[in-house]
């Protein structure tokens, strides 16, 4: 654990010194640049002409064969003419796309105002965290519970068609989880408010796949525990084993229960190896969750949203302001990879056997 | 007396995994299972107790599907009354919880005599030691292999105590399976364990199927035994053909005969010569400190040494160090401190560790593991085993056919040459580790556990092939809990004991 | 009919299947330009999710196979600072990476350093795969550590097997091969998620300069643009207006084809990598 730590200081050290020394060269160039315009400006010339397009390869073509015929013997410069051409004219769109510039500096209001954004990412990210725990290992239960069902009684109409329909809800709210955020977001544009808190925790734990993906990792490690030899021995002692609802069984208010507890069945065992396992899988899952309310935060627009404003701010180019947002997430980030790292080591000493002596 | 027939079928994917036509054993009688390693006992236990898990696997008994078996009337009643000591320890105690917990959990709840049996399983009348495991979560290696082996065996003698306790008059059928019941023990606790066992069968008959590598037994049955060699059976499951198995009576008598026909392997010529190996009596690895001694009290260190066509053979408690002494000569765990000559060569744990890729490994000296499954590329084709290795000259299938035949049945190594190693046997597995270290024809060839998985016809077969490399100078370096046998084929000048340096043998 | 039964093949053959029949359609119902932006787009994303699988294996195995020697070797300061290298890539946001190496490979781009065309493919894959490699080369180092702590490793060793062959051919090839393949797989789905997500979000936010000009179009792209998101806005309505859902199959058919490729690509990625670790029992 010591040597973890030590690393996680060691990285927070070497970034931030990186950063931070990027952020004084960024704000010092800027001071000297001053208030400039568009780094780059329209020049008159071969791209200027009127009935030329430019940006078609057809108007291209004929340009250099004008240009060929016109300058003989000097193809290379020729083509080498209309690539310049080309280019000064991608140079000028950009120009004329940036007009609203806007130059910021990374003043005390300014960081307050990104303190602000920072707290309302850290309130939505420590919800959807505690979320998707929750909901990861409910998912990953019931889905263990019902393979080990029993098969119920011969098949009528009705159960085909109930299967069927539950095959296609299956379906449909697999499509949903799996969905990006954007597109979940921009189909209920018009009837929701996306830019509320709560629908941005909502979108953080339905979208991007997050929580398939993670029950089904979970529900990996309970198959691979209940196939480990100590099963086969809490069966010989005649613990119980059916996971049909009834006495003896799984109910679903079992696997629904926010701390999970199967006293005197099988499961027990299996379950409490599988969440030992999966506290090892925290940090992923974090990192995987930042990057999903990143891309809902950049991908929705979401005004006085911090991954917003540090796409607005590369926009504008101000990177002093973009340097000091990359910083606040990599802080969360390492952050969480510390208390993910201290919560398995805590876990792990329990069974370590170290106050046990000999 | 009752016979108990079953015919059953594992089959996956339509491959067959075992078929026995006559699965029988006589009910309220012992009945001791050998075969060897991979042929189907544990499985096929498994299928009759109702554990095993259906997915994948096809499974049928008398005929009918495996879930009507499950459901049966005695398949009901023996699982409530019996118990299933499982092959290996390590993996059979949940790491997540006390020993204790486990050992009160389910139907163990009920049983008063836990501090008796942990006691005897203990030797400690006070239990304070067996109480110290109770506390402790089970981890790789604390407590010992054969700690957890009594573990799981006192669960099995607290349900005996319910089973006498609960159905004193009309009992129910039972079936007690011991898999492998004294695998990590050493013979002292093996007979502690007979002797509880049989104290357990005179309180009450019941039915118990052990099955076991460990024919030495028979002897200790014979010996201490005797009064009850009436109530005792010795089967074995043989190969009839691919997947299917029958069991057949395995003769005691041969077995006995067979150990009395051997004698301690004749010392050559070539044992005149200096050792081809020498390790000081003291040396140190993982913070414990361990000696070598001449003398089965452990009174007297000796260096331990091998020449040229001799056999030498370590015994000690399980758990003691006679791998990781194994493992010390062949460079493959640091040593603290060590002082040894191979092949005149000085090594001492100072030495560089590339001194081993250098000049020992496949060279000088080579080494057999314990456990086939792990040592080789189960992916790998029997040809392949092969491919990769610093032979003198290349080895072509003709050649690879004819090495197989020196352990293997005539038109099987053919018949073998390009299977994968995971669908041979665990005994076929065996043999081949066995040849694909002897292949490189080193000085000196160090085995631990060369018997493990084998049944009888093998052991034979590898002992005579064993033999075979010590007459032509081969220096031989044995590890085994097989001491019946090689006490008897191993000159006891040859004999060696490890233990702690501080005298506490206890494994 | 056997391969049918398996989980994985059967959603493979679904996501083909599918796929043709979509694009069948769009091809009698979606205007020509349209259909021609939507068939680069998709066939952009998955060479990119492609190569970037090619990548991250190539990135993966270099790095495992030499912190193993190096750690073999007792090499404790090269080791460290290769670990610590990897463990800070790992610790960008993948999005955040991605989304600025997109900006210099862009920048290079304008700049006329680097050819145009088919080098931007690679260059975007290995974007992509410099923060996705860690993954695999944890696989890659957790298999070789399982072996090494068996009599795998030391049995070959004391008959002579050189290393190299050990780690490589026995360990690698012949007993993780399977490991590693439905490794990639979830590459496969990371990646087309990423490349779809970093490319919306650089259409709807960034200078255009980024997207329009340099980098090759892909799905996430297309579905920032204007009719896209109508297309998409007309998915919600139809939840509230149920007798509007014919209309998404003629008339917001480039929206509704694209957001449909992705989900379904993605839905069916996770199927078929869950369904192989489950046949072969990983």
């Amino acid at each position: 654990m010591k040597s973890k730590i030590f690393e996680h200081i060691l990285s927070i050290v070497f970034v931030s010194a990186l950063l931070i020394t990027a952020l004084f060269a960024v704000t010092d160039t800027s001071r000297r640049d001053g208030n400039g315009g568009g780094k780059y400006q329209s020049q008159q010339g071969l791209g200027d002409i009127g009935f030329v397009e430019i940006n078609s390869p057809f108007h291209r073509a004929l340009l250099q064969d004008v240009a060929d015929i016109f300058y003989p013997g000097s193809h290379d410069r020729n083509v080498s003419l209309v690539r310049a051409a080309l280019l000064m004219q991608e140079r000028a769109l950009s120009d004329r796309l940036q007009t609203a510039y806007v130059k910021e500096r990374l003043t005390p209001a300014k960081m307050a105002a990104l303190a602000g954004m920072y707290v309302k990412f850290l309130v939505v990210y420590i919800v959807v965290m505690f979320l998707t725990y929750y909901g990861v290992q409910t998912l990953a239960v019931w889905q263990f519970v019902r393979e080990r069902r029993r098969a119920g009684a011969e098949d009528s109409l009705g159960r085909i068609i109930a299967r069927l329909a539950g095959r296609l809800a299956s379906f449909a709210a697999s499509m949903v989880l799996f969905s990006p955020a954007y597109v979940i977001a921009y189909s209920m544009r018009t009837d929701l408010n996306t830019d509320s808190t709560f629908f941005m925790a909502l979108l953080g734990v339905i979208s991007n796949g997050l929580l398939m993906v993670y029950a089904t990792k979970f529900h990996a490690f309970l198959t691979a525990e209940s196939r480990k030899g100590y099963v086969e021995t809490a069966l010989v002692k005649n613990l119980d084993s059916s996971y049909d609802a009834g006495r003896g069984g799984i109910s679903a208010a079992d696997i629904l229960r926010p701390f999970k507890r199967f006293d005197g069945h099988v499961f027990d065992h299996i379950y409490r190896n599988a969440r030992f396992q999966y506290i090892s899988t925290i940090k992923e899952q974090a990192a995987f969750l930042i990057t999903g309310l990143i891309i809902i935060e950049m991908a929705l627009n979401i005004h006085g949203h911090l991954c917003y404003e540090m796409l607005r701010q590369m926009l504008y180019k101000n990177w002093d302001v973009v340097i000091a947002i990359l910083l606040a997430i990599f802080y969360t980030v390492k952050l969480t990879e510390l208390v993910a790292d201290a919560w398995a080591h805590r876990a792990a000493l329990r069974y370590e056997n170290s106050t046990a002596r000999p | 007396m009752s016979v108990i027939h079953h015919s059953i079928s594992i089959a996956d994917s339509g491959r067959t995994i075992v078929a026995i036509d006559d699965f029988s054993f006589v009910e309220n009688e012992i009945t001791f299972l050998f075969g060897e390693s991979g042929i189907g006992k544990s499985l096929l236990c498994k299928a009759l107790y109702g554990l095993l898990e259906e997915s994948g696997l096809s499974v049928s008994v008398d005929g009918a599907a495996y879930d009507r078996h499950c459901a049966d009337a005695w398949t009901r009643q023996v699982r409530r009354t019996s118990f299933f000591v499982f092959q290996e320890p390590s993996s059979h105690l949940n790491p997540l919880m006390r020993i204790g917990e486990q050992l009160a959990e389910g139907s163990l709840r009920g049983a008063d005599n836990e501090r008796e049996v942990l006691g005897r399983l203990w030797q400690d009348a006070a239990g304070g030691a067996a109480q110290r495991i109770c506390e402790i979560y089970p981890k790789p290696y604390r407590p010992s292999g054969g700690e957890k082996q009594r573990i799981l065996l006192a669960m099995a003698f607290k349900k005996l105590r319910l089973y006498h306790r609960d159905y004193a008059a009309g009992k129910p059928p039972t079936f007690y399976v011991f898999d492998e019941p004294t695998g990590s023990l050493d013979n002292a606790y093996r007979n502690l364990f007979l002797r509880l066992l049989f104290e357990a069968y005179a309180a009450g008959p019941f039915t118990a199927l052990i099955i076991t590598h460990d024919y030495s037994v028979i002897s200790e049955m014979y010996r201490a035994h005797r009064s009850l060699l009436n109530r005792i059976h010795f089967k074995e499951l043989v190969r009839a053909n691919d997947g299917v198995v029958r069991l057949r009576d395995f003769s005691a008598d041969e077995y006995l005969g067979w150990l009395r026909s051997q004698a301690p392997a004749v010392r050559g010529a070539l044992a005149e010569t200096e050792p081809v190996l020498t390790v000081e009596p003291s040396f140190g690895a993982f913070g414990r400190k361990l000696s070598i001694y001449g003398d089965a009290e452990r009174r007297r260190p000796a260096p331990l040494a091998v020449r040229r066509g001799e056999i030498a053979y370590v015994k000690a408690p399980s758990g003691m160090g006679k791998t990781t002494l194994a493992k010390l000569v062949m460079g493959l765990y640091p040593a603290d401190s060590l002082s040894m000559t191979l092949c005149g060569m000085r090594i001492t744990h100072a030495s560089s560790r590339s001194l081993w890729p250098r000049e020992i490994w496949g060279k000088k000296a080579g080494m057999v593991f314990q456990h086939a499954d792990e040592a080789l590329d189960l992916e790998a084709t029997v040809a392949e085993t092969f491919t990769g290795l610093p032979l003198k000259q290349r080895f072509n299938d003709a050649a690879i056919v004819r090495l197989l035949g020196e352990l293997f049945d005539a038109g099987e190594g053919e018949r073998l040459l390009k299977r994968r190693v995971k669908y041979l046997s665990g005994g076929q597995k065996q043999r081949l580790n066995l040849l694909r270290s002897l292949v490189l024809d080193t000085e000196l060839l160090i085995l631990d556990e060369p018997l493990n998985a084998l049944d009888f016809e093998s052991i034979k077969r590898v002992l005579a092939m064993l033999e075979m490399k010590r007459r032509g100078g081969t220096a031989l370096l044995m590890i085994s809990h097989n001491e019946e046998i090689f006490d008897t084929i191993v000159d006891s000048a040859g004999v060696y004991y490890l233990g702690e340096e501080n005298g506490n043998d206890q494994g | 009919m056997s391969a049918l039964r398996c989980e994985d093949v059967r959603w493979a053959g679904l996501w083909f299947g599918v796929t043709a029949a979509l694009g069948v359609w769009d091809l009698l119902f979606l205007n020509r330009p349209a259909f021609k932006r939507v068939s680069i787009g998709f066939v952009n994303t998955f060479a990119i999710a492609f190569m970037t699988a090619v990548c991250t294996l190539v990135l993966g195995w270099a790095a495992a196979v030499g912190l193993h020697g190096l750690e073999s070797k007792g090499r404790r300061v090269r080791y460290i600072l290769i670990t610590f290298a990897i463990n800070l890539a790992r610790s960008v946001p993948q999005i955040v990476g991605i989304l600025f190496g997109y900006i210099a490979v862009a920048s290079f781009r304008e700049s006329g350093a680097w050819g145009a065309g088919v080098l931007m493919f690679p260059l975007l894959a290995l974007c992509v795969a410099v923060f996705v490699f860690p993954e695999m080369t944890d696989l890659i180092r957790e298999r070789i550590a399982h072996f090494s702590a068996s009599d795998f490793y030391n049995a070959m060793r004391v008959c002579g097997v050189r290393e190299r062959r050990i780690v490589n051919l026995h360990i690698l090839w012949r007993n993780s091969r399977i490991h590693i393949f439905n490794k990639l797989i979830s590459v496969f789905g990371m990646a087309v998620f990423l490349l779809c997500s970093v490319d919306f979000i650089i259409s709807v936010g960034l200078s255009s300069d980024v997207n329009e000009v340099s980098l090759p179009v892909t799905l996430g792209g297309l579905l920032a643009t204007i009719d896209s998101k109508q297309d998409i806005l007309a998915i919600g309505y139809t939840v509230t207006h149920p007798q509007y859902f014919p209309r998404l199959f003629f008339q917001h058919l480039q929206g509704v084809t694209v957001a449909f490729l992705i989900v379904f690509t993605l839905l069916c990625v996770h199927r078929v990598s869950t369904g192989f670790a489950r046949r072969h029992r990983l």
